[in-house]
């Protein structure tokens, strides 16, 4: 209906509503109007204004960017757009007619179809069963057929270019990075005129899967909102994008157009401030904090590195090439079959999570919200928990002292005061992931392990995580990072290690340490990196 | 631990307006509120009822179940259930009665034997279910079994004993008008709820019925976190049997019968959530208070017991369907603004 190089016309709409009088405004070269096109909307959870006057357009065959830091309201708007939540005002409508999806079902038969950032999947089902649900395939006997099922859903994967799952797997044995491929390839499975998608390459190490699917289907006339905090992706992918801040829209802006540092300003609202600096790591001429030899585990072989004092040691490595159980070992959550890990010369206990700490290890997981957070605790018990020891005045807890202590935990995180009384569960993800950190650092630990730190997080809360790392180094921790953003390890780490296969393929600091290197390492080509 | 302020599922950056109450603080008010009612209504049906005496009569009576909902109420706040509590209320009744001679062992022995006892047996239920890994209603069905036909088996069939003056005196004495197990059971609520709002461990309940996983990573003795509820719930089992001695004079093997499904209803109605996490105690005994006058008025009213038993029933389904978590919300929020129209309205008005 309308042809993808019409919307690349578009500059910037400055105003959504339209001001056909500045020179700024270029409509699409069709007088058509947009397939979706969202006026006004707001949605309250109780006092809390999680949308307030939000407008946007995205054209047929236009990937448009929603742009924005955590709390900022894109996930609200996510479920508005899916029938999940509805909307308290405003007026939505797609392809021309009103859009009010009552539910998830609704949405899809309007044609509106969404991936979202946490997994929508049913972990104890298989593959094939969350990709044909609701309507699975019977059999003649007018029974299910796992057959039929898994034949089908083989179909859709082949399909999307997805060959590394298998059908009849159980979601809950895949990968993070697979579950989300399943869920963004469920998603497509609707045929879909409208896909949201929400952060979708937030676990993906190899997004270039992603970008293929996402050009096809614009190529095909489909709209996407596309959400993401990875602004270079976001530049490759979309031509316009609409910055979300507080739950307002902010502006509609051409993305070739605007600099990074103005899409910044846009999203926090101030100028960002640039954190490029880098020490070298304050060595005081001690032996390795850390200490890995020989460690081997469930597709892990012999894998040996040193931390030292002050040192923040990266770990980039493409998905699933044994960086996880690495670090799952290292927190005592798995098994290590051989190897030995010391924490300042003594051999650490690793036999369990609770003896990891001990010794000296302070874990940050992976999934913040099955791993990581109390979802229905305060987000001051949250933080509080592995150091009640340390508030009680007899047997009881001391409101005051845990209070104090909680302060200045989130004084290192930068978390406001304002959410220590509330359920953690009503912060937003980014401050959900500062709370986490603070709990990791007050408990303790002299070296941090952390897991993916700012996966899933916005450009503030990121500066805020790196800053809490550097200074907890600074005053003579160390700390093992892995992150999917290579350029995240290469502005924080002062050296990073590659791993592939299972064993450590690479280790380059210095001025050494740049993306294009560690991809060569991590893909398996350390002898042209080297 | 009283959550204040905002709950629910806003996933974003809040601003509260206004003093609220949270769910915790609404739920027991709204039961006793409920329970003042009902006394109150009982009059209409017989002018024996709603008085000084039968009020006294009620808490007396509602005693036991406020002890046994303590333990059932932890043991479901870590997401498990327990349902070896009428064995264990029997084993610790036929223990004090037994033990209670002519000669007499003192009171506080026989307690301190039953809490030791009934503990260890506990204790062997949640290291089945913590590292064993057998679901609770498996392991503490088989050990309330193993249980109670250890105690049909050793007594054969009927426990021998003495009654306790001093135990029965709790009920029949005065102090200040009143039995003195009401100021007992005073300091009973009070020492629960500060065991489990104001100490670590209680805490890490919370934490553990919240999430098993994240409890596991964070560094929680999950395993001796659960061996301890399991043993607390039995020990208090057995506290409730100790007391019912003395309410009763004697031990029955079927004294322990009638405690299960209300020990369970305590907990549920009083709003803790069955899958752990989250509930506090106040509200379990405002339950418990409810239910027992509850039963109070039906049986004294002359219908069959059969449909007692379904109007109990009925009244436990309701109060469950009316106390669901949103309802402080949504008393919260028409309280504070009666002027806003409710979401529904405002979409309708803004999509014309």
């Amino acid at each position: 209906m309308f042809e993808a190089g019409a919307v690349t016309k578009t500059v910037v709409l400055t105003d959504p509503r339209g001001d056909a009088a500045s020179a700024q405004v270029v409509r699409p070269t069709g007088t058509h109007a947009p397939y979706l096109r969202a006026e006004g909307l707001s949605k309250a959870y109780g006092a809390t204004i999680a949308l307030s006057h939000v407008s946007l357009e995205v054209h047929a065959g236009e990937v448009h960017a929603l742009l924005g830091e955590n709390g900022a309201g894109k996930s609200t708007l996510v479920k508005i757009l899916s029938g999940i939540v509805l909307a308290d005002q405003g007026r939505l409508e797609v392809d021309g007619r009103p859009f009010e999806p009552g539910s998830l079902l609704g949405a899809r038969s309007a044609g509106v179809s969404t991936a979202f950032q946490e997994l929508s999947l049913l972990p104890n089902l298989s593959v094939a069963v969350n990709l044909m649900l609701p309507n699975l395939i019977k059999g003649p006997t007018g029974i299910n057929s796992a057959r039929r099922n898994e034949q089908a859903a083989a179909a859709l994967l082949q399909e999307f270019g997805v060959t590394t799952v298998d059908p009849a797997s159980l979601v809950a044995d895949l990968s993070l990075a697979e579950k989300q491929r399943v869920e963004i390839v469920r998603a497509l499975s609707h045929r879909p005129r409208l896909l949201v998608l929400d952060e979708p390459t937030a676990a993906l190490a190899d997004p270039g899967w992603l970008f293929d699917i996402v050009e096809r289907l614009s190529g095909e006339g489909v709209a996407i909102l596309y959400i993401s905090h990875r602004l270079a992706e976001v530049r490759r992918l979309c031509r316009r994008g609409t910055v979300l801040r507080n739950g307002r829209s902010i502006e509609t802006v051409d993305l070739t157009g605007t600099p990074d540092a103005e899409i910044f300003r846009m999203m926090v609202g101030t100028s960002q401030d640039e954190l490029k600096h880098k020490a070298a790591p304050n060595r005081n001429g001690r032996g390795p904090r850390l200490a890995v030899q020989g460690l081997a585990g469930r597709n892990v072989h012999d894998v040996s590195f040193e931390v030292g004092d002050g040192e923040i040691l990266g770990v980039a490595a493409l998905e699933g090439q044994g960086q996880r159980p690495i670090f799952r070992m290292l927190a005592g959550l798995e098994p290590m079959t051989a190897g030995s890990v010391t924490v300042e010369g003594k051999a650490a206990d690793l036999r369990s999570p609770a003896a990891a700490l001990r010794s000296g290890i302070g874990f940050l997981p992976e999934e913040r919200k099955t791993e990581g957070i109390f979802l229905g605790l305060k987000t001051s018990s949250n933080i509080s928990l592995p150091v009640l020891g340390r508030v009680l005045r007899g047997a009881f807890i001391s409101r005051s002292r845990e209070n104090a202590l909680v302060a200045e935990a989130s004084e290192r995180v930068d978390l406001a005061k304002r959410y220590q009384g509330m359920r953690i569960a009503a912060l937003s993800g980014g401050n959900q992931q500062k709370a986490l950190l603070a709990r990791v650092l007050l408990s303790g630990p002299r070296n941090l392990v952390l897991y993916d730190p700012t996966r899933g997080v916005d450009v503030g809360t990121k500066q805020v995580i790196y800053a809490a790392i550097r200074s907890f180094v600074e005053q003579g921790g160390s700390a093992l990072i892995y992150s999917t953003e290579l350029a995240e390890l290469v502005h924080l780490a002062h050296r990073c290690l590659v791993v592939y296969g299972g064993r450590i393929v690479g280790d380059v600091a210095g001025s050494l340490l740049t993306e294009d290197r560690l991809v060569s390492f991590a893909t398996g080509h350390g002898d042209i990196a080297a | 631990m009283k959550e204040a302020l905002m709950s629910g599922p806003a996933p974003h950056d809040t601003r509260t307006t206004g003093r609220s109450l949270g769910p915790e603080a609404i739920t027991p008010l709204v039961l006793f509120g409920l329970t003042i009612l009902l006394v109150i209504a009982s009059r209409w049906i017989s002018p024996n009822l709603g008085g000084f005496h039968q009020v006294a009569a009620i808490i007396v009576l509602s005693s036991f179940l406020m002890v046994v909902a303590f333990g059932q109420q932890m043991v479901v706040l870590i997401g498990g259930l327990d349902l070896s509590v009428p064995s264990l209320l029997t084993l610790g009744g036929i223990l004090t009665f037994g033990w209670s001679t002519a000669s007499g062992w003192s009171l506080i022995w026989i307690l301190l034997a039953v809490l030791v006892v009934n503990g260890v047996i506990g204790a062997l239920s949640g290291a089945g279910i913590a590292w064993l890994r057998i679901p609770p209603f498996i392991m503490t069905l088989a050990m309330g079994i193993i249980v109670y036909s250890a105690a049909l088996g050793i007594t054969a069939g009927t426990p021998r004993g003495h009654p306790s003056a001093a135990l029965a005196s709790l009920f029949t004495g005065r102090i200040l008008g009143l039995p003195p197990i009401i100021y007992l059971m005073i300091l009973f609520v009070i020492a629960g709820t500060a065991l489990q709002s104001y100490t670590p461990f209680g805490r890490k309940l919370y934490a553990l019925g919240t999430s098993p996983v994240a409890a596991h990573v964070a560094g929680l003795p999950v395993g001796w976190l659960t061996v301890a509820t399991y043993a607390l719930s039995a020990a208090v089992a057995g506290v409730a049997g100790f007391l019912l001695v003395g309410y009763a004079g004697g031990a029955t093997l079927v004294m322990g019968q009638s405690y299960l499904l209300p020990s369970i209803a305590a907990v549920v109605v009083g709003g803790t959530s069955i899958l752990g996490g989250r509930g506090t105690y106040i509200s379990a005994v405002a339950a418990s208070l409810l239910l027992t006058t509850f039963s109070t008025i039906i049986s004294s009213v002359q219908i069959l017991e059969g449909w007692r038993t379904i109007i109990y029933g009925c009244v436990i389904l309701i109060a469950i369907a009316a106390l669901r978590e949103d309802l402080p919300l949504w008393l919260n929020r028409s309280l504070q603004r009666p002027s806003r129209p409710p979401p529904q309205a405002a979409n309708a008005q803004s999509a014309q």
